[in-house]
């Protein structure tokens, strides 16, 4: 820039700018407090500024200073502890299996089913887990859902075979735990199932 | 992130209205013209300043990095630079525009660092170097650690003074993967640039369908830490989580709405998935859409009026737009296999999906009235699924799988240019595109 410079526009400006950018950083710092669940907006917003802020400002021609600007949070890395649900808890009963993105129990998944129903039946206070399983091909969400459908139709047949619900539960995995790692119609045949597990 | 880019076009404006000389992009790109011109750029080695032996190194080649990502620019090799950048130019010294267009640059970026015990105060400025203008300048101060996320927002400035449109450098990817130890999935996060990839859970469990909140503090995921399915929310900042969704079996968050009060989600009940969406604070839930088969993925629209989702109710997954609160569904995905996984582009025009053609998954986009469907993206011996947009709506993000193989990979939307985000990770999927930064 020449000698011309417009220097107090300048400050103007960059004044206001830092007021703008300064007013929306206080409307992003709306406080969340996990305590306070039923209360306030909803907004699941930022929370308070941690150590490392960066800051931002904008500079004109010439020599620069530094100005309040708007403030970024950094990600943090937590862990939990948690049940273990990946590894195959090994049955008395066959799977009961399916059909590409069918839920409807075949002829060879009713006789599985009879032989839990007998079980149940003579054991009652067993307490039976129903896991809804799917092969790798399509989206995992659409698998899960899929997984429940296809555990709740084995559910409803035992159900329809006389078992107390009570003593009956169930769970959907969707395609994330397969029980056959192949990637072919051999693989995925043996993916598609209903798993029995006694509690 | 509405109301800074909101603010920041505001200061934007203004300064064009007392600026209409220096702020006035005298060299347009035009975005949407493919093939179109590009900007002959030079990213001029960094200035050292006070306590500063090396910082400013590595920052000219993020800032080369990220623009290069968007085919916008044609960066002039350094090897051609001829000027040493000093602090002088940064107190009136005016730089030699000619020797920079000499060697074919329309703009050059200077840059300075400093550094002050454990601050970092990096200045950078952006040069017509025809007209020999400031187009936009920058001073900004942080830690050592966030250099990467500063020379990230110098990008942003920088695509923005030339098209307009806010650029998404500094925005980041999560995804769910097997991870090394257990047979378990847990939830990544990795840059758009494939840089600084970190695991957000580690819980020897499945952690599944990251989905960021509007204001990016926050993932809703679904995890079977407990065992069963639930929906947690983890806020980033400290590391906080709650289960929101209090009902049902299987359950998976589709997204937010754009003010973050709501989260949808799909929640299944005797075996039958419906979208409810349930407020974030509190968890009252409402129901969505319901009906006799699964309904589930729902994803909202930008100004939240809408969402598209997924239903089988016509005998095959398929995907559907509703208005929220009418009872009208038009059904806007073609054929009659099993499309799967909308996600609605932060622009409001396109609605990209996953679906079933010639036995494989493929990404097609289509606008939300269901017209003017297009594939963006197939494989002849793999499938191409899970999209979700960046915060432009300019690129996607998918999933590549064949066999055992799993990479996650950046597309423009239009399908013309792609690159591999993530590869080597086992069994990776579902990627979610962070808001803007």
């Amino acid at each position: 820039m020449k000698g011309t410079f417009p220097w107090k526009r300048a400050a103007v400006a960059l004044f206001v700018a830092v007021f703008v950018v300064a007013g929306c950083a206080k409307k992003q710092t709306v406080k969340t407090d996990e305590g306070a669940a039923g209360a306030g907006t909803g907004v699941p917003a930022g929370s308070a500024p941690g150590p490392g802020d960066l800051k931002e400002a904008s500079v004109k021609e010439g020599p620069t200073g530094t100005s309040p600007a708007d403030q970024v949070a950094s990600a943090t890395t937590a862990t939990a502890a948690g049940v273990s649900v990946t590894e195959e808890k090994a049955s008395q009963f066959d799977d009961v299996r399916f059909d590409f993105d069918k839920s409807v129990v075949r002829e060879d998944g009713r006789k599985t089913c009879q032989v839990v129903a007998d079980y149940m039946k003579k054991n009652p206070r067993a307490k039976l887990l129903i896991e809804g399983h799917c092969d790798e091909r399509g989206t995992a969400e659409y698998n899960l859902a899929l997984g429940e459908r296809r555990a709740v139709a084995v559910k409803n047949y035992l159900v329809s075979l006389g078992v107390p619900k009570a003593g009956l539960s169930s769970v959907s995995f969707g395609k994330e735990r397969p029980l056959d790692p192949g990637h072919d119609e051999g693989a995925w045949a043996k993916n598609r199932r209903a798993h029995f597990v006694l509690k | 992130m509405r109301r800074p880019i909101g603010a920041a076009a505001g200061a934007v404006l203004l300064a064009l209205f007392l600026f209409p000389s220096a702020a006035y992009p005298l060299l347009y790109i035009d975005i949407n013209a493919p093939g179109g011109k590009r900007m002959p750029l030079a990213v001029a080695d960094f200035a050292i300043g006070p306590g500063d032996p090396s910082l400013s190194r590595g920052i000219p080649k993020i800032l080369s990095d990220d623009l290069a990502l968007t085919d916008l620019f044609d960066l002039v090799p350094p090897t051609a630079h001829m000027e040493t950048v000093t602090a002088a130019h940064f107190s009136g010294k005016p730089l030699s525009f000619p020797g920079w267009k000499m060697i074919g640059a329309e703009a050059v970026v200077i840059g300075k660092a400093e550094a002050q015990g454990d601050r970092v105060s990096i200045e950078m400025r952006l040069y017509d170097a025809t007209q020999g203008t400031l187009l936009v300048g920058k001073r900004y101060s942080g830690t050592p650690r966030q250099i990467r996320s500063i020379a990230h927002r110098f990008a942003n400035e920088i695509v923005y003074t030339f098209t307009g449109v806010r650029g998404v450098f500094g925005t980041e990817i999560a995804f769910s993967a097997r991870s090394g130890k257990s047979k378990g999935k847990d939830l990544y996060i990795v840059g758009m640039d494939g840089q600084d990839l970190r695991k957000v859970t580690d819980n020897r469990s499945f952690n599944l369908f990251p989905r960021w909140s509007p204001d990016g503090q926050w993932l809703a995921y679904t995890s079977f830490r407990t065992g069963s399915p639930s929906i947690y929310l983890r806020n980033f900042t400290t590391g906080a989580e709650k289960d929101v969704v209090r009902f049902g079996g299987t359950k998976a968050p589709g997204g937010f709405s754009p003010d973050g009060v709501w989260l949808y989600a799909g929640v299944s009940e005797g075996g039958n998935s419906d979208i409810y969406r349930v407020r974030v604070v509190g968890g009252t839930a409402e129901k969505v859409v319901e009906g006799w088969g699964l309904d589930l993925s729902p994803s909202p629209s930008p100004d939240g009026r809408k969402i598209a989702f997924v239903s089988d109710r016509g005998g095959s997954p398929q995907v559907y737009v509703k208005s929220i609160g009418t009872s009208g569904e038009t059904r806007i995905s073609q054929g009659s296999g099993y499309a799967t996984s909308p996600s609605w582009s932060p622009t409001g025009d396109r609605i990209a999906y996953t679906a079933r053609v010639r036995g494989h998954f493929a990404v097609f986009t289509v606008a939300p009235d269901g017209s003017d469907t297009r594939e963006v993206v197939s494989a002849p011996d793999g499938d191409c699924e899970d999209p979700s947009f960046a915060p432009d709506g300019r690129s996607l993000v998918y999933t590549y799988r064949k066999r055992g193989y799993s990479s996650l990979k950046i597309i423009s939307s239009d399908g013309r240019r792609q690159r591999t985000l993530v590869s080597g990770l086992d069994d990776a999927g579902s990627p979610a595109w962070s808001p803007g930064r």
